[in-house]
């Protein structure tokens, strides 16, 4: 029990080597296996790249990755590992029921396409009218300069088919902020994760929100008056999103496909910062050109 | 539970009817022209009463102004509560619950008849029994006699026209009835005896019954002495249910059931009139001595009344309230 | 014996009775109705296993049998009785008849005239919650035995019941039958100047023919016209689910072989499904569901029927929600969702092959109990004093328990000298049964209302509440022999 703890917390300790001490640990697990039967014993993996944990393990896994996450939102590998520790004893279940609930859901879950930078042609996509589903991702994509293919695989989730869930949602993820136009930075992200929060119910989602305290004063005013409103709206009212079965809407018009969904734009957030960077700009303009003037009546 | 109350208490409840005395032989009144404060009573083991017994048995039945053992007053009661006898959830509804019973205690007293006068009446006759019925009313075990496989035949009579009417109306409800049941308004001392040299069985009956009847009789000793004289020589019952006269079925019968709860009509019930198991016994004990022929051992099996289950059999519990009584006439 | 019986007057007595009618005959002129009632001690509508066991229980019982009864059926009662299937088939309506039914149709004579190899019993049973998975296996202790052996009860067709009843019946004889008749009305008798029978029922046939009943005995199912015509309310509800029954083949005779039977019952949120084991390979399917559902279910090719009962004992209730909007495919759907769905082949029955052609029906479910059993010369027996959830199969139990009592009173108050008509004779019946009945109701109510609810706290509760009986060996046997109806009467 007490090694067990160790070692788990050790796995979320070493905060460059994550990958790499769960290959020790999965090394050592396997050795053990053929000396001793204790409990420590790891079964076999459900499926490829899956480690099986403890109940105990997992919760270490939690605490640990959610409060290192927090103090490094960047820290995509954390994230990821936390969400799949915290997703288990329910709710990745009711997303996956969710799914087997919806025709499209059934049909995502019985092909499990993944997405990636060769499953989708990306030059083809860039080819599409301005407005087409697909050309909005790409554009996303170019514009944030991220690629299908930076996300995590996922580890932690025993069932093979809420694994895949996991999976399907982490990569649909740049899906969202396509469908919501709601940008990569911490502002955008911490929106979309409301909106997440309130259609998936996934924990994780709902706890990155809590990274709005790490916001400026101002964006923070901006997330609580105009976003979080809109997030929880939007995201209750909508359809489940992970019945979206991208792959196939990518020629859609995406003002279709919000209007299908019941998803309404939020105020394009770009606009709204670089309003107030002008006005901010003007203002701090019209404040000097006052104290030029004064300073020249003063003289 | 002590079974007996004291005889103190018994003289408080009814101080002008004192019927046993400390150390006086159970007794039963007899004869109307006695008056009640001053009865004779009849001690049936004594010598010196069986001559007198003999003389009374002898004598005419009673005539003129009080010729019958039911008085008007009990009649007048019945008749007026002849519209709901058979009303199920009516005031009859005790009676009706303790029919079966009825039924249970007699078969009882049949199946313990003795050996040898049931194989005497094998040979003789055919099984069916034939009843008498004294005191019928309203036919409640009239009706369900006549119904037994094994009745040939139900004389059922009671001294009220007007209760009669209620029973030979009810009666017609139920072809099976018909031929194996008869009413007879008559009180039981104007019913011919049976007689001897009468083909049909010489007029005997294998069952008399007296249901709820002795209660209300003015003069005990002399009614059975003459019910008596019906019951088949040679085997046949007397069958009888009535209520011990005790501080508790006072209590039961009178206060509770007619007072308080009113579940019996109010004057149904004269406990003076009671009439103790062991009286009984000693009546058919001094039997023969009053030429009223040979009887065996009595049998007595105490009931219970249990407000919503209806009666029980409680043994002992003759001794304190209501309980059936039978004795098989053996020559 | 024979003469013994003979010698006994029946109760209304054939000579009595044709007495009447020569005498009615006489007053034809001046009576208003137009044919002369035949009287009967018992008129019984309804030829049922109810019914016929009553019939049968007062004909074998030298106290009862001098009665003259009449049995009213709508039905042909010789094709009832002829009733015949080839060996591999089954009817698709069945009862689960406890031990304590079973060894009162044996005491009446009835059990050896049913055909016994298509009789099934079954030692065990798995019940389990669908949503958490929480169950209960009523199996045997070793060394453990209840009264009447390890038997549950006994899976047996409706129809081998009555025609086995029915031989049991014509072997005894003695029943004035009147099938293929219908019962146009019931009124009540006339009053003559011998006879007073404005108390009487008064069953008019088509055809004319007039029954006067003594006792008037309402086996006649849910819809009861006698009921009807005693003026009681049954009261109750619809539970808006339809059973559906059917005969299914399965792989084998059953993880326990041939010797130790197991019915399976799942609580689904749309409502129980039951799979109750037939001689053989064979099984029956009880199926409470939602009646779109049904309609749906009816609906299918064999395949996909066969893959829906897989499904019911085995996927998620998402899944089977979900392939219950299908029209079609649920094979296919059913053979991708077996390989990511858990659980453990032993504890759910083996799997359905095949589904007997045309054995797929459908009926509604209801609650519905009279207010009362007896009226002033009537009785009412079976579904016409009540109807049950099927989910605990004791319908037919309820009735042949209301048989054995009120067949218990008419011999009480025969042997009493009582009219076996008037209410107060009746009474001891309706005390017996009523209450019984009521907690067999409502138990099986609240059983299916707390198992349509699909998630919440209560489903936790419910499931811990299953989890502790399965724990507790005392509470578990308990609850086997009383579902075997065996053990200390609380019901």
């Amino acid at each position: 029990m007490e090694v067990t703890f160790r070692r788990s917390a050790a796995l979320v300790a070493q905060t460059g080597g994550l990958r790499r001490s769960i290959a020790v640990s999965a090394a050592a697990a396997v050795n053990r296996r053929h000396f001793s039967l204790s409990s420590l014993t790891r079964p076999p993996p459900n499926y490829p790249g899956h480690v099986p944990l403890t109940t105990l393990e997992k919760a270490a896994l939690a605490i640990g990755s959610g409060l290192m996450s927090l103090r490094d939102p960047r820290r995509g590998d954390l994230i990821a590992a936390f969400a799949e520790a915290t997703a288990t004893p329910y709710f990745i279940y009711r997303l996956r029921d969710a799914m087997l609930a919806h025709p499209t859901g059934r049909r995502i879950l019985r092909d499990r396409p993944r997405i990636t930078s060769t499953s989708l042609n990306l030059p083809y996509l860039r080819s599409l009218p301005a407005n087409a589903v697909g050309r909005t991702y790409v554009a996303w994509l170019d514009r944030e300069g991220v690629s299908p293919d930076t996300r995590a695989a996922v580890r932690y989730i025993d069932d093979a088919e809420c694994a895949y869930v996991m999976q399907r949602y982490r990569e649909c993820h740049d899906f969202y902020h396509a469908l919501t136009g709601l940008p990569v930075y911490r502002e955008g992200e911490v929106a979309l994760k409301a909106f997440e929060f309130a259609n998936t119910l996934l924990p994780m989602t709902g706890f990155s929100v809590f990274a709005a305290a790490t916001l400026k004063p101002s964006e923070r005013r901006r997330f609580v008056s105009i976003y979080l409103p809109w997030a929880l709206r939007n995201g209750l009212r909508a359809k489940e999103i992970i019945n979206v079965y991208w792959e196939e809407q990518l020629e859609r018009d995406v003002g279709e496909l919000r209007s299908e969904l019941g998803v309404e734009p939020p105020p394009d957030l770009r606009a709204i910062r670089q309003r107030e960077r002008e006005e901010r700009r003007r203002r701090k303009e019209e404040a000097e050109r006052e104290s030029g003037r004064g300073r020249a009546a003063g003289l | 539970m002590r079974a007996t109350p004291s005889r103190h208490a018994t003289a408080l409840l009814r101080p002008g009817r004192l019927y046993a005395r400390r150390g006086a032989a159970p007794q039963l009144p007899l004869h109307p022209s006695q008056p009640t404060q001053t009865r004779h009573y009849l001690s049936a083991t004594s010598s010196t009463t069986a001559s007198s017994s003999a003389s009374a048995s002898h004598a005419p039945p009673p005539s003129s102004s009080s010729p019958y053992s039911v008085n008007a007053t009990e009649i007048s009661h019945f008749s007026a509560l002849a519209s709901s006898w058979w009303d199920p959830h009516g005031p009859s509804r005790p009676l009706h619950l303790m029919n079966p019973l009825r039924h249970d205690f007699i078969r009882a007293c049949l199946s313990s008849s003795s050996s040898t006068h049931q194989q005497q009446r094998q040979q003789q006759t055919p099984t069916k029994l034939r009843y008498l019925d004294v005191g019928c009313g309203g036919g409640i075990f009239a009706e369900s006699a006549a119904r037994l496989a094994n009745t040939a035949h139900v004389r059922a009579v009671d001294p009220s026209e007007a209760v009669l009417s209620v029973a030979r109306a009810h009666a017609r409800r139920d072809p099976a009835l018909r031929g194996k049941l008869e009413y007879l308004c008559t009180p039981i001392e104007a019913l011919p005896l049976p007689d001897d040299n009468n083909n049909n069985n010489g007029g005997y009956y294998d069952v008399v019954s007296l249901f709820e009847v002795l209660e209300h009789v003015d003069y005990p000793a002399e009614f059975l002495s003459r019910v008596a004289r019906f019951v088949r020589p040679d085997g046949g019952w007397l069958v009888m249910s009535t209520i011990a006269r005790t501080w508790t079925s006072w209590v039961v019968t009178n206060l509770v059931a007619e007072d308080l709860l009113r579940v019996v009509p109010r004057g149904t019930h004269d406990w003076a009139k009671y009439v103790n198991a062991h009286e009984l016994e000693a009546f058919f004990a001094g039997a023969e001595g009053k030429g009223l022929g040979r009887w065996g051992t009595p049998r007595v099996m105490g009931v219970v009344y249990v407000p919503g289950f209806g009666w029980r059999e409680v043994r002992g519990s003759e001794k304190v309230g209501n309980y059936f009584f039978g004795v098989q006439r053996l020559g | 014996m024979g003469t013994l019986v003979a010698a006994r007057a029946a109760y209304v007595c054939r000579t009595c009775a044709q007495h009447f009618h020569k005498q009615l005959g006489l007053r034809r002129g001046y009576s208003s109705s137009a044919a002369q009632p035949d009287i009967y001690d018992v008129v019984c509508v309804g030829g049922g296993p109810a019914g016929l066991s009553l019939l049968t229980a007062l004909r074998s019982n030298p106290i009862t049998s001098h009665l003259r009864i009449a049995l009213v059926e709508a039905q042909d009662l010789a094709k009832m009785k002829s009733w015949k299937l080839p060996r591999d088939s089954f009817s698709n309506r069945c009862s689960s008849l406890t031990p304590s039914s079973a060894m009162f149709l044996d005491r009446i004579g009835a059990w050896k005239h049913m055909e016994r190899d298509r009789v099934q019993e079954y030692q065990e049973m798995q019940v389990w919650d669908g949503v958490t998975g929480a169950r209960i296996e009523f199996d045997w202790a070793p060394g453990s035995t209840s009264p009447a052996g390890t038997t549950i009860a006994y899976m047996i067709e409706n129809l081998n019941l009555t025609s086995g009843l029915l031989r049991r019946l014509e072997e005894l004889g003695g029943v004035s039958t009147f099938d293929n008749a219908r019962v146009e009305k019931i009124s009540y008798g006339e009053e003559t100047e011998e006879l007073d029978l404005r108390e009487w029922p008064l069953v008019h046939l088509s055809g004319g023919k007039q029954l006067a009943a003594r006792l008037l005995v309402g086996a006649d199912g849910a819809n009861s016209p006698v009921r009807t015509f005693a003026g009681i309310p049954a009261r109750g509800w619809d539970y808006g689910r339809h059973g559906v029954v059917a005969t299914l083949e399965l792989e084998g005779e059953g993880w326990g072989g041939a010797n130790t039977k197991i019915a399976y019952q799942r609580f689904l949120p749309t409502g129980p499904v039951a799979l109750l084991p037939l001689p053989g390979n064979h099984s029956t399917l009880v199926w409470s569901t939602t009646p779109s559902n049904a309609s749906l279910l009816k609906s299918l090719s064999a395949e996909d029927f066969v893959a829906m009962v897989n499904a019911a004992f085995r996927l998620t209730p998402t899944d089977l929600e979900y392939m219950h909007t299908q029209g079609s495919g649920q094979a296919d759907e059913y053979s991708w969702r077996l390989q990511h769905t858990k659980f453990d082949t032993w504890a759910v029955p083996q799997a359905v092959t095949g589904v007997q052609e045309g054995s797929i029906a459908s009926f509604p479910l209801k609650l519905r109990h009279a207010d009362t059993y007896i009226g002033e010369r009537v009785a009412l027996v079976g579904d016409a004093a009540h109807t049950i959830h099927p989910l605990a199969g004791q319908g037919l139990n309820q009735g042949q328990g209301d048989v054995q009592s009120l067949a218990n009173t008419i011999e009480y108050a025969v042997s009493h000298g009582w009219d076996i008509g008037v209410a107060m004779s009746l009474e001891p019946y309706l005390s017996e049964r009523y209450a019984a009945n009521h907690v067999l109701l409502g138990v099986c109510d609240k059983l299916h209302k707390l198992y349509s609810v699909g998630s919440g706290p209560l489903v936790h509760l419910r499931s811990a509440g299953l989890s502790a009986v399965n724990a507790l060996t005392p509470l578990k046997a308990f609850l086997m022999r009383q579902a075997a109806g065996n053990g200390i009467k609380v019901f």
